[in-house]
C-alpha cells in the first residue's frame, strides 16, 4: 500500500494529476523497476551519476550494477542490498511516473525526499518498516483537526479503500480533504449511521461514473442510470457501511443504520466537518462524503 | 407450496439483491419465488403466500427485518426465516436467532451458501 500513500502524497502537493497517478498505478503492475531508481531513492548514487551510467549503457551491453561498481559510485554490498529492495511499492510507482513522463528522475528524487522528510522516517527506514494504514490515515484526519473520530473516520476510509479494491477496482488513488465548498452531485447514494457515533455517509458522482460504478459492483452489463443501476450503487454503500458496523460490533460499538436511498441532482452544503474521501479510478472517480 | 413447487419470499430493498438471489434459486430448482421490497410488504406477502422459506434483509424502509421477522412469527405459519443482511452485528444476529430465525447469512453472499441451504432444506 505504501505506493497509495506516496501517490497521495503527490496528489496533495499538487504534483501530479488524479488521472495521472492511476494510469501509473495501473502502469505499475506491469513496470520493470530500474535499479538507477533504487539507488537514487537510497541515496547511494545522484540523479546525475545514474544517468552518466545510462548513457554508457547505450554504447556497452553491460548491467547497470557492474558499470556503477566500476565507476566507483557504490560498492558490491550496496549492490546487494539494492537488489533487495527492488520491489517496493513507491519505487514501482516512481518508475511508472517516470516511464509514463509524468517525472523525471531528478523530479522524483526530489518528491521521495520531501515525501520522507514529512513522514518523519528516514531513508533507511522508509525501505524496511511496513505500512500501518490505519494509522496513516488517522494521522491525516487529526492533521485536519479531527480530535474525536480521526480513529472512526481512519477505520472507516481503511475499509472502504480494502472493499473498493475487493468489490470494485483494484487499484484506487483515495485522497481526503474537507468539504470547503457547496458540492452538487449528479447523482447522490447516501446512508445514515446511529448510535453512540452518529455518521452521515454518501457517495456522490457524474452520471458517467454512476453507471460504471453500478456496472462494476453488480457485474451486470448496466448502461444507463436506470433503477437497477440504483439499486448497485444504493447497495454497494449499504454493504461497505454494513461490514462497517460488524467491526465496529466486534470492537464492542453497536451501531445501526438506516436504509440507503439515491437521489439525482443533490446538493451539499460546504463544511468543515464534512470529509471528502475522493476515489480516483483509471476509468472514473467518485466521492464518499462522511460527517 | 404452489402448484407443488416451495414458495419462497425475498425480502430486500434492493432490486439487485432481489434479482441476484432470484437468479441462483431459479438455478438451484423450481421454486414459486416471491419479492417484498420492504418490511411492510415483507410481512403482508408472508401472509398471503405462506412461504416455505424466507430470505430477510434487515435494513430495509417502512419496518425493519427484525420488526417483520417477529410479526412473521406471532402469524404461527410454519416457515424457515434465513437473515441475509449486511450487518451482522451481534445485536442484530442475537435479535434474529431469539426471534426464530434458522440462519444467518452475512452480505455479501457465495452462490455456494445458497445452494447449501436449498439442499439442507427441501
Amino acid at each position: 500500500m505504501y505506493s497509495q500513500y506516496f501517490g497521495h502524497y503527490l496528489l496533495n502537493k499538487g504534483l501530479i494529476k488524479p488521472e495521472q497517478l492511476a494510469d501509473a498505478l495501473e502502469y505499475q503492475r506491469s513496470v520493470h523497476l530500474k535499479l538507477g531508481v533504487v539507488a537514487v531513492n537510497a541515496g547511494v548514487m545522484t540523479p546525475d551519476q545514474v544517468e552518466s551510467i545510462h548513457n554508457m549503457q547505450k554504447r556497452v551491453d553491460r548491467r547497470f550494477g557492474e558499470l556503477a561498481i566500476e565507476q566507483g559510485f557504490i560498492n558490491e554490498e550496496q549492490l546487494t542490498a539494492l537488489l533487495a529492495t527492488q520491489k517496493q511499492g513507491h519505487l514501482m510507482l516512481g518508475q511508472a511516473l517516470i516511464d509514463r513522463k509524468y517525472f523525471t528522475l531528478e523530479e522524483l528524487h526530489s518528491a521521495l525526499e520531501s515525501y520522507k522528510k514529512e513522514s518523519g522516517i528516514s531513508s533507511r527506514q522508509f525501505n524496511v518498516v511496513k505500512s500501518d494504514e490505519t494509522q496513516e490515515i488517522e494521522e491525516i484526519f487529526m492533521n485536519f483537526g479531527e480530535t474525536i473520530l480521526s480513529k472512526t473516520y481512519s477505520d472507516y476510509v481503511t475499509l472502504l479503500v480494502k472493499n473498493i479494491i475487493r468489490f470494485i477496482d483494484d487499484n484506487p488513488v483515495v485522497e481526503i480533504n474537507k468539504l470547503n465548498e457547496d458540492y452538487t452531485a449528479q447523482w447522490y447514494a447516501y446512508q445514515e449511521i446511529s448510535g453512540v457515533v452518529s455518521l452521515k455517509t454518501g457517495i456522490a458522482c457524474s452520471e458517467d461514473a454512476f453507471i460504471k460504478l453500478a456496472a462494476k459492483y453488480a457485474q451486470e452489463d448496466i448502461t444507463e442510470a436506470d433503477e437497477m443501476a440504483q439499486a448497485s450503487v444504493g447497495e454497494f454503500l449499504n454493504l461497505h457501511n454494513g461490514i462497517f458496523l460488524v467491526n465496529m460490533s466486534n470492537n464492542g460499538v453497536e451501531l445501526d443504520m438506516k436504509p440507503q436511498d439515491v437521489v439525482q441532482k443533490h446538493t451539499i452544503n460546504g463544511s468543515d466537518k464534512i470529509y471528502v474521501i475522493s476515489c480516483n479510478m483509471n476509468w472514473g472517480k467518485f466521492d464518499l462524503l462522511i460527517s | 407450496m404452489s402448484n407443488g413447487r416451495p414458495t419462497i419470499l425475498i425480502c430486500d430493498d434492493s432490486l439487485l439483491v432481489r434479482k441476484k438471489l432470484k437468479d441462483c434459486l431459479v438455478e438451484c430448482g423450481d421454486y414459486n419465488i416471491v419479492e417484498a421490497s420492504n418490511g411492510q410488504a415483507s410481512v403482508e406477502l408472508f401472509k398471503q403466500h405462506k412461504p416455505d422459506l424466507v430470505f430477510l434483509d434487515i435494513v430495509m424502509p417502512d419496518k425493519s427485518g427484525i420488526e417483520a421477522l417477529n410479526e412473521m412469527m406471532a402469524t404461527g405459519i410454519s416457515a424457515k426465516v434465513i437473515m441475509l443482511s449486511s450487518s451482522g452485528t451481534r445485536s442484530n444476529l442475537k435479535a434474529a436467532m431469539e426471534a426464530g430465525a434458522v440462519d444467518f447469512i452475512q452480505k455479501p453472499w457465495e452462490k455456494s451458501q445458497i445452494e447449501h441451504i436449498m439442499k439442507n432444506i427441501f
